[in-house]
């Protein structure tokens, strides 16, 4: 039973023209409340930015509520749109991550309404009384119950396809002409590329910048890295223009960074190879199994890789990821279930931030995670600042992410990342048919709205 | 080191009846930063304000919160107060303790530990302020006055009589609105078209007053002072200077259809003057009851005009101007009274509507001002008045009164007996709204001197029977059921927001109630203000109103204009966002959520002049201060001055643990 004099602790972000206002209606009608929720105005529930949600909470909030403007009266014409898609992503989040959905509330509240206030602040009140004190803090969770609930990895395993040894032999040698005449025409600088790695298995980047030297790029099966994400690195940046071997999957990313206008499309020279798929411990990867684009979407020349590969063409590609399964699994479980699952996974989290460095979209030079006035994001790798950091870093990502990997395959705690970008992935692509990486000329999604765009959620 | 002052006012026992001001300001006395609390009974007051100037001066504070009612009340009092103890402005916060807290919990414990939590937080907020300078921008002085009604025919003149320029933009190929379409108007009956034709011929006379008729506003952008608009000119294919106003090209025009003017009881041309004292006094070819232009099928009009007036290729016309500021007078729509099913308007052609009643009587209307009806043009004798049609019917129409239908009904029923001396009038009401100057005495005629029957009570169904239509009703004063065979019957339509309204609002950044109608900065202190800084609101777009309130509110409007104008500079508040450039990576996420194309993107160079990267800039002047772009940016390489990250995180820091320097109220 819940304890009846505890008293749940909330704070409501608003925005100044209509909740607050609506709020201050209340007042001066003398209309009575829950006196559990301390308000912090802001000008447009478009400020209201997610990590004040989990500061409040890391803070220890037991709920916290947004309000704003109904669509269509923002103040400031449509920020309120705009929260609400973002609060779309952040709300399916953080209940993938296990929070109660109770927890988090959304409402429009105008300035007219200040009965419909006292009845939000009412009901939400009541709904966080009913589900109790968080039991866990930020990021804890129950050191005997962390690994019960293992989501059992999946038990799909990903068919060995056979790369063709004779295409790829083609298009190395395709790769290397034309990185050459690019070379040799002084067209690029720099034709960023595979080279052998020192280990066997795996290649390395090379960065060729003399014709001779075009004989270290090679091409086999185990070319998985994106290696767009050098492009914005200043090393790279500073030796002129760059041409670019690029798989399908890599093009997503160098389309990403073009929206972005992280690159500039006359300094760049992508060579795209239509790839088959790529090994990853002696299977094929699991990205390539839902591959849509084994031609890349964006290129200058395409590698010729001589007879017997099919190429598809940009589209559905007909297969199950096998991800899907182990996020409905997650989702068939209870919050706390999921809570527990999550905060195990990231308790491991040693916030070396590998999965930055190889993400191709995480570009910043200075990450909001390195900035101290104010510290957003606890520094220390403990429970608060590992949960605060992955929700941050997955927000960030979120319309963004094109599905590479990177970030999951570098990670040396095994956190299973690519869980959390594809969950939003799917969410985004489901909510505002859009999927990152296939189109420079749109808007990414959580920049824009529609005003049709749906939110059941907010009272 | 920071020295905050804090001030705790009991408003009375507004507050103090509520909150233990004694205890909240025990507790903030004890906050790290906090170097001075005390509370008094109204710091809004002379000797309130001194205290805080005081207390600036002699503790040396870099900061105060005042502890009270909402900021909305007197965020500028104590500013003024801070800058008079010499603080800048900004230094000084409030925590809303009143209207968000003791007049909304009665827990005098839970209240006082809230209050105590809003001082906190506020606090912490105060002690990462900046001083700030407020930005000037320069003021253009002329206004754009958005609908051609009284209302904004009033606001117009007294503008451009003030000496200011004034763009007037209706919709309609004619100015003058529904109150170009009464007879008479109340309490004083005296010809709505002999008042109001002399003021219209002024607007379009006025060297002061650009008049943009059958336009309507399509882009509004900038800030107050310094608004940019696009208006939209519909192709009347007449050209306005050319037309005599001779009508020849309607006499030869073959396509006939309800002139909307009369309410559909008379007929026009498609190429047509909608009434004959229409200003600008000129035809207007209405595309959509023409034969076709695209292609050509009839031009006869175009044949007939001698004074080749008619432009059959006539193009929209876009109109770029810049205005100060933006006054609304778009006004009122009326209820759709087909909605009322049971009183039969639609189905019966002798149930007609307010509106359509006063064509009826209007010696400019299709009957010349005698009352026939319009099913067989035989004079009613007896005709039933119905009021609060759609109004205060949560169910079927609006909850509120329309306010002006009590009055304009029994102007009707004196008017039809004035002229149908043997008519008798019956008026169903559900109680006499009649206050105003001279009103109760107005309805009181009609009654007395006039013998109209007044009913007290609803009517229930209207069924057309032998040439009659039967009115059943209750009278609820005696109890009893009343049946009246009448001729005609008159339904008193509710006021409703102008449909166009939501487009038109969001355009304009305006807020709107419930209903439609637009909202006023506050409901007694500001009436004609909204809170978008600039725009006012005249007439019927705000409430329902009569026409001297309307008029009153134009003028004040007008005068709240003038004294914007008054001054060559603005102050604006600098609520504005600034980029770190440093960090700035140049993705211009925030140009694309920004509303106000504020973002603009700026090259940084090396010394030779070298591009090295894009980073975003804020335009100052555009920028209202909304915050989107500070959320869209990863690295937060920008800030919003007022509501900054520190600021922001100061606040949210501070709420946990509630109740600290408390102790004596922990277990609430
Ligand atoms: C049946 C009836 C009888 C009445 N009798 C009386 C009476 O006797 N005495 C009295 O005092 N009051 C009377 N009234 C009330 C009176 O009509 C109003 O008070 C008055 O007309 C309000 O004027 P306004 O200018 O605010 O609105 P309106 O008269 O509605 O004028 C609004 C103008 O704006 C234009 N417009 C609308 N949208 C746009 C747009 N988007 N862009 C550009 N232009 C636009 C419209 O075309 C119109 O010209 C009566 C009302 C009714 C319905
Ligand atoms: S705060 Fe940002 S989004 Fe809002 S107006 Fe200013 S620049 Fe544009």
């Amino acid at each position: 039973m819940p304890d009846e004099s505890w008293q749940p602790q909330i704070v409501a972000f608003v925005c100044q023209w209509c909740t607050y206002a609506g709020a201050d209606l209340a007042g001066t009608s003398r209309m009575k409340y829950a006196p559990n929720v301390r308000i912090v105005k802001l000008p447009c529930s478009g400020r209201i930015d997610p990590l004040f949600l989990v500061k409040a909470f890391e803070q220890g909030a037991d709920g916290v509520l947004v309000s704003g403007c109904h669509p269509g009266n923002c103040h400031y014409v449509s920020g309120n749109l705009l929260a609400r898609r973002r609060f779309t992503v952040f709300r399916e989040l953080l209940s993938f991550l296990g929070l109660e959905r109770e927890r988090l509330q959304f409402s429009w509240v105008s300035a007219a309404e200040a009965v419909k206030w006292t009845e939000v602040v009412d009901a939400v009140t009541e709904e966080i009384r009913r589900l109790g004190p968080r039991k866990l803090g930020w990021g804890e969770t129950l050191p005997s119950r962390g690994s019960r609930f293992q989501v059992a990895s999946s038990k799909v395993e990903p068919e060995t396809r056979n790369p063709k040894p004779k295409t790829l032999q083609a298009a190395e040698e395709s790769i290397r002409r034309i990185a050459r005449q690019l070379l040799e025409a002084n067209a690029v600088d720099v034709v960023v590329g595979y080279g052998n790695g020192t280990l066997s298995g795996v290649t390395t980047p090379v960065f060729v910048t003399q014709p001779d030297g075009v004989e270290q790029l090679v091409w086999n099966e185990r070319c998985l890295n994106n290696l767009s994400v050098y492009l914005t690195r200043d090393l790279v940046k500073r030796m002129g223009r760059v041409g670019i071997v690029a798989k399908g999957c890599d093009a997503k990313a160098l389309v990403a960074l073009l929206q972005e206008t992280q690159i500039n499309r006359d300094q760049l020279t992508i060579i795209g190879v239509p790839c088959e798929g790529m090994m990853q411990n002696g299977r094929l990867a699991v990205k390539c199994v839902t591959c849509d684009v084994h031609t890349p979407p964006i290129y200058d020349h395409l590698v010729k890789v001589g007879v017997g590969i099919e190429i598809l063409e940009i589209g559905e590609s007909g297969e199950a990821d096998p991800r899907d399964a182990e996020i409905a699994a997650l989702e068939a479980l209870t919050h706390q279930e999921r809570w527990a699952y999550w905060q195990e996974q990231f308790s491991r989290c040693i916030r070396c931030y590998a999965c930055r460095a190889v993400c191709p979209l995480c570009y910043c030079d200075t990450c909001i995670v390195e900035q101290t006035q104010p510290q957003w994001i606890p520094p220390a790798f403990d429970a608060k600042g590992n949960l605060s950091w992955n929700i941050v870093r997955a927000l960030h990502l979120a319309g963004r992410c094109i599905g590479c990997d990177e970030c999951t395959r570098a990670c040396p705690a095994n956190i299973r990342l690519d869980l959390i970008n594809r969950k939003l992935a799917l969410l985004i692509s489901d909510e505002y048919g859009y999927r990152s990486g296939y189109d420079a000329g749109v808007a990414p999604p959580l920049t824009t709205f529609r005003p049709e765009d749906r939110a059941e959620f907010i009272r | 080191m920071a020295r905050i002052g804090v001030f705790i006012c009991h408003c009375g026992e507004n507050i103090a009846g509520v909150v233990d001001v004694d205890a909240v300001t025990q507790a903030a006395a004890r906050l790290p930063g906090v170097a001075h609390a005390e509370h008094y009974r109204y710091m809004c007051s002379d000797p309130g304000q001194k205290l805080l100037i005081e207390a600036i001066k002699d503790k040396h504070l870099t900061g105060v919160v005042v502890a009270a009612c909402s900021p909305t009340m007197h965020e500028m009092t104590f500013r003024a107060a801070a800058v008079e103890g010499g603080l800048n402005p900004y230094l000084s916060e409030m925590s809303n303790i009143r209207e968000q807290c003791s007049w909304v919990h009665e827990d005098k414990v839970a209240a006082t530990v809230k209050a105590t939590d809003l001082v906190r937080l506020m606090v912490e907020k105060v002690k990462r302020n900046h001083a700030l300078q407020p930005i000037t921008v320069p003021v253009t002085k002329r206004a754009l006055v958005i609908g051609g009604g009284i209302a904004g025919i009033q606001t117009a003149l007294d503008l451009a009589n003030g000496g200011h320029e004034v763009i007037l933009v209706e919709r309609e190929p004619s100015i003058g609105g529904h109150m170009a379409q009464l007879s008479e108007t109340f309490p004083t009956l005296d010809c709505s078209q002999c008042i109001l034709t002399p003021r219209m011929v002024q607007v379009s006379r006025h060297p002061n007053i650009t008049l943009l008729t059958y336009s309507e506003v399509e882009e509004i952008s900038g800030y107050v002072g310094n608004f940019k608009v696009k208006i939209r000119r519909k192709p009347r294919y007449v050209i306005e200077d050319k037309c005599t106003n001779c009508g020849d090209c309607a006499v030869v025009c073959p396509q006939v259809v309800p002139n909307e003017f009369d309410g559909g009881l008379s007929w026009r041309r498609a190429i047509y003057i909608p009434f004959p004292q229409a200003v600008p006094a000129v035809y207007t070819l209405d595309e959509e009851s023409c034969l076709g232009l695209h292609p050509l099928v009839c031009e006869k009009c175009f044949q007939a005009c001698d004074a080749e007036a008619v432009d059959l290729d006539m193009k929209p016309e876009i109109v770029e101007a810049d205005v100060g500021a933006i006054v609304v007078a778009t006004g009122y729509d009326l209820f759709a009274a087909q909605q009322a099913r049971e009183l039969g308007w639609g189905k019966f052609p002798d149930v007609v509507t307010g509106l359509e009643f006063e064509r009826l009587l209007s010696a400019s209307g299709p009957t010349s001002g005698e009352v026939r009806r319009p099913s067989d043009g035989r004079v009613p004798k007896e005709v039933v008045f119905i009021q609060c049609v759609g109004s205060r019917d949560p169910e079927q129409g609006v909850p509120y009164c329309s306010k002006i239908c009590c009055m304009y009904t029994a102007k009707h029923a004196m008017l039809y007996k004035h002229k149908v001396p043997d008519g008798q009038a019956y008026v169903f009401y559900m109680d006499i709204r009649a206050g105003g100057k001279g009103y109760e005495e107005f309805v009181n005629r009609a009654v007395e001197e006039d013998r109209v029957l007044y009913v007290r009570g609803r009517v229930s169904r209207i069924f057309q029977e032998n040439g009659k239509l039967n009115v059943w009703g209750a009278d609820t004063l005696t109890g009893q059921a009343v049946e009246i065979a009448a001729d005609l019957v008159v339904l008193a339509t509710a006021m409703v927001a102008n449909t166009g309204h939501d487009v038109l609002a969001q355009q304009l950044r305006a807020i709107v109630d419930e209903h439609g109608f637009y909202q006023e900065a506050h409901p007694k202190l500001r009436p004609v203000e909204t809170l978008t800084a600039g725009l006012y609101l005249a007439g019927a777009v705000q409430a329902p109103k009569d026409i001297p309130e309307t008029v009153a509110q134009a003028s004040a409007a007008a005068s709240k204009v003038q004294a914007l104008f008054s001054r060559d500079e603005l102050e604006r508040e600098p609520v504005v966002a600034h980029v770190d450039e440093l960090t700035c990576e140049g993705c211009f996420d925030c140009e694309k959520v920004c509303p106000y194309g504020a973002i603009e993107r700026k090259e940084i160079r090396d010394r030779e002049g070298n591009l090295l990267r894009l980073v975003s800039s804020v335009n100052e002047g555009l920028c209202e201060g909304c915050g989107a772009c500070v959320v869209a940016c990863r690295n937060h390489s920008i800030e919003l001055e007022g509501f900054a990250d520190d600021q922001i995180y100061g606040e949210i820091v501070a709420l946990w643990p509630t109740t600290v320097g408390l102790p004596e109220l922990v277990d609430w």
